[in-house]
């Protein structure tokens, strides 16, 4: 099979919005559920990120590929989970501008470590030396299966979070967010749920990192600014952080729109994708969050439409 | 002080608690058997404050409380109700954002008769609720709504049920309705009711027997049917 119909920046920017579209379904378990406002998303996705890269660049690995790639993501979801577990068990019982500013310090605190223990990273240099677990032809082949690959991983997410709204651990979650001590009153384990919805759903932001760094091959430092949280929570917010669609959705009228239409399709000048779109980006992000916050607070797809489930499940 | 009919559930020792270092309960003893046991006294007296801390969402300063003659002072709330015991506050009752369905499953997640047959039970228990299971909670009026947290608490199969002002803010109608149920349930399925309550006449109807609380302190603990007036209005501190 050819791929020449299919353009590079195509491949890229696909990933980006199918990558965005995992982060922020894991949010909606978070935010949309549980009512846990995490801030640092991208923390959890750098964790990963970063550790499968010095991993896989550091360490000497007595076996090849895949079980090099396996080793190291599997080690950056470990990571990425455990740091959610602490970070949970920080946070978990504060109020929400506690949660926000904990998650957030806790991002940045990963972009300073990424940046300083440049021996380990590369720091602002950047770290290369990555690639993909196989090899099968040209770079944009491999880039494909690549897309191909994350797809089904989120695909996979999409699927557990679809089974969870269904699930008396989704309706937990729910519980645990709209009335935490009344939850607590009905023999709910509430701080242990929060803190074990942290360290999955980080675990799972990090191998998505993992993921990345493999699709990039190269590091930087910058991607752990506040951009990854933007995209991910401007995303659910649009489409409707109470509705399993709703990550897709608006994941799809926004970084779709910008990584791809605007990028690939729009003939704007050149030096305007390094400089004036990046920021543009975070720009128009940052006032579609205002926008939707104001006129439109539950998304697009609007609130949970569980009479008709509810209708379902018991036969009526 | 007066005795319990029968074994006790909750046994309640030098009880004192309250809000960030403000102490709004100041050593309460007293004794709650298989029985409907009220708790009356006038806003501020600490009845929510009881009921919130013999659920174990709000921590002792002192004292002990025990259920079934095991401590659970030190217990966090979810072991509590594991134990048996159900609440229902006064406010914030349900889960908005779950149906009214959602509402009684979570509530039945604990317990170990299975969930259909409690379901049903607490379907029979308040008919009106049938015809609401698809709708969100949120959307319910008061009567509605303390039926369904009602339901909810009794989804966990308790031992000793917590209701904090059952019916306050509620029509006439829905006021009798609701003393009904709380004999009805206490009678059928043999459940320890406490019942914090300002509608002293109401909650007298129904109580086996009383503890008039008054600023933290119970100024009475004795049978419904012997309580003064004057001891009454002495308590509620008119």
């Amino acid at each position: 099979m050819t791929l020449d119909w299919l353009d590079a920046f195509l491949i890229t920017g696909l990933f980006e919005v199918v990558m965005v579209i995992g982060l922020a379904l894991l949010l909606h378990l978070q935010l949309g559920l549980a009512r846990i406002a995490n801030f640092g998303v991208v923390g959890f996705w750098g964790i990963g990120m970063y550790v499968f890269g010095v991993l896989y660049v550091q360490v000497d690995w007595p076996f090849g590929e895949p079980w090099q790639f396996l080793a190291c993501a599997a080690a950056a979801t470990v990571v990425a989970g455990l740091a959610g577990l602490l970070v949970g068990w920080l946070v978990a019982d504060l109020d929400t501008d506690g949660v926000l500013v904990g998650t957030l310090g806790f991002a940045t605190a990963v972009q300073i470590l990424a940046t300083t223990q440049d021996d380990l990273t590369g720091g602002a240099r950047g770290m290369g030396g990555l690639g993909f677990p196989y090899d099968i032809g040209r770079v944009k082949d491999n880039e494909f299966l690549w897309l191909v690959l994350v797809t089904a991983v989120v695909g996979a997410i999409l699927l557990y979070v679809w089974r969870v709204h269904r699930s008396p651990y989704g309706r937990l979650l729910i519980a645990v967010g709209s009335n935490e001590p009344l939850a607590r009153s009905l023999g709910k384990p509430t701080f242990r749920t929060k803190l074990w919805l942290f360290a999955v759903a980080s675990a799972a932001m990090g191998f998505l990192g993992a993921m990345y760094g493999v699709m990039v091959r190269f590091l930087d430092v910058g991607n752990l600014g506040v951009g990854v949280t933007l995209a991910a929570m401007v995303g659910l917010v649009l489409g409707g952080t109470a509705r399993v669609w709703g990550a897709v959705v608006g994941v799809v009228l926004t970084v779709g729109l910008f990584d791809i239409v605007i990028q690939s399709y729009l003939p704007l000048p050149r030096e305007w994708y390094t400089q004036a779109i990046p920021v543009l980006r975070e720009a128009a992000f940052g006032l579609t969050l205002m926008v939707v916050l104001l006129f439109r607070p539950l998304g697009l797809l609007g609130d949970m439409r569980r009479d008709r489930l509810m209708g379902k499940i018991h036969g009526r | 002080m007066s005795e319990t009919a029968g074994p006790s559930v909750l046994e309640v020792e030098g009880l004192r608690s309250g809000y960030h270092g403000v102490t709004v309960l100041k050593g309460l003893d007293f004794c709650v058997g298989p029985e409907i046991f009220a708790v009356l006294g006038a806003n501020g007296a600490g009845k929510t404050t009881l009921l919130a801390t013999l659920a174990r969402l709000i921590p002792l300063m002192a004292g002990t409380i025990r259920f079934q003659g095991e401590d659970v002072s030190a217990l966090p709330p979810y072991d509590t109700a594991g134990r048996g015991v159900g609440y229902v506050p006064q406010e914030k009752g349900v889960f908005p954002d779950l149906t009214v369905l959602e509402n009684l499953s979570v509530g039945g997640m604990i317990g170990r008769r299975s969930r259909d047959e409690r379901m049903a039970e607490v379907l029979a228990l308040f008919p009106d609720l049938r015809a609401l299971q698809a709708q969100p909670a949120g959307t319910l009026s008061g009567g509605e709504s303390r039926m369904v947290a009602c339901g909810r608490a009794l989804m966990q199969d308790p031992r000793v049920l917590l209701l904090d002002e059952p019916t306050a803010g509620l029509s006439p109608l829905y006021v009798d309705m609701f003393f009904d149920k709380i004999r009805e349930i206490h009678e059928t399925r043999g459940v320890a009711i406490v019942l914090a309550e300002q509608n002293a006449t109401k909650a007298l109807q129904v109580a086996d027997r009383v503890m008039v609380l008054s600023l933290g302190q119970a100024y009475a603990v004795v049978d419904a049917a012997e309580l003064t007036t004057q001891q009454l209005k002495e308590g509620y501190r008119i």
